[in-house]
């Protein structure tokens, strides 16, 4: 398979990229870890007549957490994100979908930012963040703006990035004590799956331990966005954790989806809706118990 | 756009490379280079043919940008045998029938050495993860798996014997 012909850039520094970005704005293309952008280009669902790399850009691949939050570099990969230890405190769950995303060659290249950016709806690593609360950092050559990821998903493969812009990192406040996580992805393959339902919750027990303080649930590939579940986390909020709970949460997340039939047929997505936020949420509470 | 220059490590040999930049990694392997061992199958990340170690990391060459690896090391099928010598992991393939058309061998075998580097004895289920981005239609994968764990106890042995 043969890629379109292109202007290739390889800026040295954030602001050269910046630089570039905003000279030719939609006619470039940012390109990282390429399992995206190359396949789209191969496929000829994307011709940008200029390609920005972002491989010898320093600083858009660490990692670092502090007592307050975990901030990670737009660059970093799916394979990185899977065996991360700054991750394994109560950020499992991000960990979890990054190691299921594609397959470990996949994995070696794909770039968190990347994912986000692409935003497709079943994008493995959107859900996680979603449920965790994360916001995501836009550079451009006048500054920076954040947004939080909530907010950053117009409709399949739009985001609200500016031509102009690249997003450099990725932020999450830490989970207080009392939080646990989980993620699942259902589909037919156990690699190199687009999911067909996957789920991402994340539930804070009070400090008897017996209720929900606070929670939030996601939803990947049953929207023409990933989404949260209000629906759920309102019947979670304040309620004892447990089965009746997470049973009802459950019944309300596949009210809030509405899967598009693409791949499946919708009757079959909201049923597995159901089964997946029940699971994650009984998972969830076991991991915030630890 | 006119070529432009790559610099890159290829099986242990500095090269200096004139491409067109919308060339993959896995093109210019190929057709520049004459190393045929890396091979194209789907040219979309799905089937793991065009496997080659990028830094030591198993990736999907038809899915890097030649001018991408400026500056890095790569690692093909043909960087694994020592003159004569067969890596243990392709002697294991050869010893267990692990090869039958072969096609899918180069890329399972460089995914297995990366897994092999970083593991010494891998469990069956951590063997057949590693490979789960290459597909096999020949085999049924039972010999491919009988392969890695065979060349990891080889290896160890090898490693024991030695100290």
């Amino acid at each position: 398979m043969l890629l379109p012909r292109f202007d290739y850039h390889a800026p040295t520094s954030l602001a050269e990229a910046l630089g570039i970005l905003a000279e030719y704005r939609d006619r470039a293309s940012v390109l990282a870890g390429g399992t995206d952008l190359l396949v789209d280009m191969k496929k000829r669902l994307a011709a940008p007549s200029q390609v920005v790399a972002l491989d010898q850009v320093p600083g858009l691949e660490d990692m670092a957490r502090t007592k307050t939050e975990v901030r990670i570099g737009a660059r970093t990969t799916a394979a990185a994100l899977a065996h991360s230890r700054v991750l394994k405190k109560r950020l499992g769950l991000l960990s979890e979908a990054a190691g299921l995303l594609g397959s470990p060659l996949i994995r070696n290249r794909a770039t968190i930012g990347g994912n986000l950016a692409h935003a497709r709806p079943a994008a493995d690593l959107v859900p996680p963040l979603l449920a965790l609360g994360a916001r995501v950092v836009l550079a451009q050559n006048n500054g920076r703006r954040e947004t939080p990821l909530k907010d950053f998903f117009i409709g399949p493969g739009q985001t609200l990035i500016r031509p102009e812009e690249v997003l450099t990192e990725v932020i999450i406040p830490a989970p207080e004590p009392g939080t646990g996580g989980a993620f699942l992805k259902l589909g037919v393959r156990r690699a190199l799956e687009r999911s067909t339902v996957s789920a991402a919750a994340l539930i804070t027990l009070d400090s008897g331990g017996k209720n929900i303080k606070a929670a939030r649930m996601a939803l990947g590939a049953v929207a023409p966005t990933p989404i949260r579940s209000r629906g759920a986390e309102q019947a979670l909020i304040g309620a004892a954790a447990g089965e009746e709970a997470f049973m009802r949460a459950a019944q309300a997340a596949a009210r809030d989806a509405r899967p598009r039939g693409r791949r499946t047929s919708p009757e079959y997505s909201l049923m597995m809706v159901e089964v997946l936020t029940r699971r994650a949420l009984g998972l969830a509470l076991l991991n915030a118990r630890q | 756009m006119p070529k432009i220059q790559i610099s890159l490590k290829i099986n242990g040999r500095s090269q200096d490379l004139l491409t067109s930049p919308h060339r993959t990694l896995l093109q210019v392997l190929r057709e520049d280079l004459g190393l045929t061992g890396t091979k194209h199958g789907c040219g979309e990340g799905d089937c793991g043919a065009c496997t080659v170690l990028l830094d030591g990391r198993p990736v999907n060459s038809c899915l890097v940008l030649a001018a991408q690896a400026q500056g890095r090391e790569v690692t093909t099928i043909e960087g694994l045998a020592h003159g004569d010598r067969l890596d243990p992991l392709q002697q294991a393939f050869v010893e267990k029938g692990a090869i039958q058309c072969g096609f899918c061998t180069p890329g399972m075998i460089l995914s297995a050495k990366a897994l092999l580097d970083g593991k010494k004895s891998p469990s069956e289920g951590e063997i057949r993860e590693a490979v789960s981005g290459n597909l096999c239609r020949c085999t049924g994968y039972q010999k491919i798996v009988e392969a890695v764990q065979d060349a990891a106890r080889g290896m160890n042995k090898a490693g024991r014997r030695k100290s």
